[in-house]
């Protein structure tokens, strides 16, 4: 094919393998880039993309034994490598050429909001915070961290999700309450679009249809089916919870950690409960990675990975700055968790757990609820009543 | 699974009609060696992306051990389909190649437009012939503001929330806007970076400029200004561009031909010779490319080793790549010419002729697309 000028493979000199001496270089001319034994035949392009990626280095730096089979640790090591550098180029980061991790609180750039900020999510351009005291909802431009609106009327707001075109959130009152924010609107008073919830609802996780809410006091888990009039229709199912606490929705099933008993429930469409899990103590808010689940643990100081497919749990991971976490976001990549008692925030690679590091939001910042759009992390400051990003 | 148990009777079924009446059926797909069990899905996905033909049309070969040769296939495949897929581009249905300069979207931005970076949303563009500092929308090209820069604005870095920009001054100098701030003029942040500050890049920590005088500064954010500056010139000659790979800086350096990676003080640990004309290089994740004269070496982050002398473009006078996810572009100024590389595999993938003295020069990507400063004709195009 031809495009616009040229399509052809470039005048690559890949022969020329500096050595990591300075200026010092060795060069090997090989027949397929560096490897002398493969043949500049329709496969070469091939390895020469691996060994571009970094996937592959050679069984030598001169020697690829093309004819040779791969064991499966080889394949491990091929397919981890290739899942990384896929993750590493198609993340929106490395596209805006933002390689770097905020190292320092004064680094953090925030944007002030209402009283006690305790719910944060992204509608993938705008930043949703729940100001629990204040009773308001604010509205952050992503990109520039301007405040946008400040919605109004939403008592003890707390957790969010955005679906359905629309922002909803949870109120912790008793009963617990479903608000609902209509974007395009002119900033205004949140409707309720449901107010026979479960008890001190917090938690909220969508399922494509139905939005379900873990009520903390009730104990219960209430199932809401959004309707063309006000009020919604709830179904609250109370049967074997004990303080729910923070929910997800996996693309199959919906999840709900139980704070006193330390469980991590897998329930069925009608709400009753699948499988339990054994977590840690006080289990908060989680977020599923797309294969897994990390349950941060306050009263363990820890974070439960929990493989959604199976039940079981695959680690627990401690350090990294982990005191009472409460909040997990996920960013493609990366999970972050939030421990507001140790004002710090703890980053992992999600395909290995390796811990990246752990970084001080500055004392009584009070890191709590955390979210991701694509390109940066947003942390709720409780503490300062801000809206930083990470 | 039943789904999937569907899908390959289903395309058995249309692989029969549509190949004919020779067609045969396949127990797994197009395979007939292939039970339909639990692994009959993961080979469908495979050969429905294009990562595997078979062994021949109807064969898959399921018990036979795979080669190295035929795994670094495999793989090279699967990192293109997901890249590709996985692209903002293909969400968007956007599957071109800009083919004509009459196609780039040109806005009209200032006199001499010299670098440009986005926020994610909008982009940033440095204008020393007016000495203002650009927003342009990204979504359909308008410009929103024009921020009162001081003299000589260059570099542009977009980080923590806030646009910095190199001023080409000497001593050097160092803006900042805070884009959620009504518009108006520039802060000036520092005004004792080294000599002619060319480009910046971030760390994390501290923000770091490639002073073209012959030293590289480093500067830590903080309360009110001046901000807090350390200029390092030991074993610089004519620093150029400057980017961090998340885990060292590295600068290019016209004078010395050569790039550098430096250690947390600004010390060179490791030096690349490399060419003359080096400009502003991208890191893609994996290896940095760095332009310069006709040429653009393709250097691997981890190592130092030079990968690749990238020269067949035609191209003479490259002056700065950016990386979209998935590919390379770099500018040429008295080329008038973008060139786009793949990324993954080195391999050419063409050039525009963007028009006698639209001199482009600075480039960066939204995620989307890449856009190009074109600063012979006061416009910023998108690519």
């Amino acid at each position: 094919m031809r495009l616009f000028g040229f399509r052809r493979l470039a005048a690559i000199c890949l022969a020329a393998i500096a050595a990591a001496a300075a200026g010092a270089s060795t060069s090997l001319l090989g027949v397929c880039g560096p490897f002398t034994d493969t043949t500049n035949d329709t496969f070469c392009p091939f390895v020469l993309e691996i060994f571009t990626l970094g996937i592959t280095t050679g069984t030598t730096p001169t020697t690829f034994s093309p004819s040779d089979n791969v064991t499966r640790l080889q394949m491990a090591a091929f397919l981890s490598r290739t899942v990384d550098r896929v993750l590493d180029r198609g993340s929106r980061r490395a596209a805006l050429e933002m390689f770097w991790r905020i190292q320092n609180p004064v680094r953090l750039s925030t944007t002030s909001v209402g009283d006690l900020p305790r719910g944060v999510a992204s509608d993938g351009a705008d930043i949703w915070v729940a100001n629990r005291d204040s009773g308001t909802v604010s509205r952050v431009r992503g990109s520039d961290g301007r405040l946008l609106d400040t919605w109004t009327g939403a008592t003890n707001a707390d957790q969010f999700v955005v679906a359905i075109g629309r922002v909803l959130l949870t109120g912790q009152t008793s009963p617990g309450r479903l608000y609902q924010v209509r974007a395009a609107q002119p900033a205004g008073a949140v409707s309720t679009v449901a107010s026979n919830l479960g008890d001190d609802s917090i938690g909220i996780a969508f399922d494509g249809v139905r939005i379900w809410t873990a009520n903390f006091s009730g104990p219960s888990v209430s199932i809401v089916t959004p309707g063309l009039v006000v009020p919604w229709t709830v179904t609250t199912v109370g049967t074997g919870f004990t303080a729910p606490t923070g929910a997800l929705f996996d693309g199959s099933n919906v999840w709900v950690t139980d704070f006193t008993v330390g469980k991590l429930f897998k329930l069925d469409a009608a709400g009753a409960i699948l499988q339990t899990v054994t977590v840690g103590t006080q289990p908060a808010f989680p977020v599923f990675d797309g294969g897994n689940l990390w349950v941060p643990n306050i009263g363990s100081s820890s974070v439960s990975v929990v493989r959604a497919a199976t039940g079981v749990v695959l680690a627990t991971l401690t350090g990294n700055g982990l005191n009472q976490p409460q909040f997990a976001s996920f960013d493609g990549e990366r999970v972050l968790v939030t421990s507001p008692a140790g004002d710090m925030l703890s980053l992992w690679k999600a395909a290995d757990f390796s811990p990246i590091g752990s970084y001080a939001t500055g004392i009584g910042n009070g890191p709590t609820a955390v979210c991701n759009d694509g390109v940066s992390f947003w942390v709720a400051l409780s503490g300062v009543d801000a809206l930083a990003r990470f | 699974m039943r789904l999937r148990r569907f899908a390959a009777v289903l395309t058995a079924v249309l692989a029969l009609f549509a190949g004919g009446a020779a067609g045969l059926l396949g127990t797994c797909g197009p395979f007939t060696d292939m039970a339909n069990d639990l692994f009959c899905p993961f080979v469908l996905e495979i050969f429905y992306l294009g990562i595997t033909t078979g062994t021949t049309a109807t064969t898959y070969s399921p018990g036979d051990s795979v080669s190295r040769l035929q795994m670094a296939a495999f793989l090279s495949r699967t990192v293109d389909s997901v890249l590709l897929r996985g692209s903002r581009r293909a969400r968007l249905n956007q599957f071109w190649t800009t083919q004509a300069a009459t196609a780039l979207g040109v806005t009209e931005v200032g006199l001499t437009p010299q670098f440009v970076k986005s926020d994610c949303t909008d982009l940033w563009v440095s204008d020393p012939g007016l000495q203002i500092v650009a927003r342009v929308r990204g979504s359909d090209g308008a410009v929103l503001e024009s921020w009162t820069s001081g003299i000589n604005p260059r570099g542009v870095l977009v980080a923590s929330g806030r646009v910095f920009i190199a001023a080409n001054t000497n001593p050097g100098r160092m803006y900042m806007i805070d884009p959620s701030e009504p518009v108006g003029s520039v802060t000036t942040v520092s005004t004792a970076l080294g000599v002619f500050p060319q480009t910046l890049t971030y760390d994390g920590s501290n923000i770091w400029s490639a002073n073209s005088g012959g030293s590289v500064s480093i500067i830590t954010p903080g309360g009110p200004p001046p901000w807090t500056v350390t200029t390092v010139t030991a074993g610089f000659s004519q620093p150029n561009g400057t980017l961090f790979d998340g885990a060292n800086v590295w600068v290019t350096d016209f004078g010395a031909q050569r790039l550098f990676k430096l250690d947390g003080n600004g010390a060179i640990l490791q030096t690349v010779t490399l060419g003359s004309g080096l400009a502003w290089p991208a890191f893609d994740g994996t290896n940095i490319w760095a332009p310069g004269g006709g040429s653009v070496w393709v250097v691997r982050a981890s190592t130092g080793a030079v990968l690749a002398t990238l020269t067949d473009n035609g191209l003479t006078n490259v002056q700065q790549a950016a990386f979209d996810g998935r590919r390379v572009l770099v500018t040429s100024g008295s080329d008038h010419r973008l060139a786009l590389w793949k990324a993954a595999d080195l391999t050419a993938i063409g050039s525009l002729d963007t028009g006698a003295g639209t001199s482009p020069l600075g480039a960066c990507s939204d995620g989307k697309d890449f856009w190009v400063a074109l600063s012979g004709a006061g416009g910023l195009a998108r690519f």
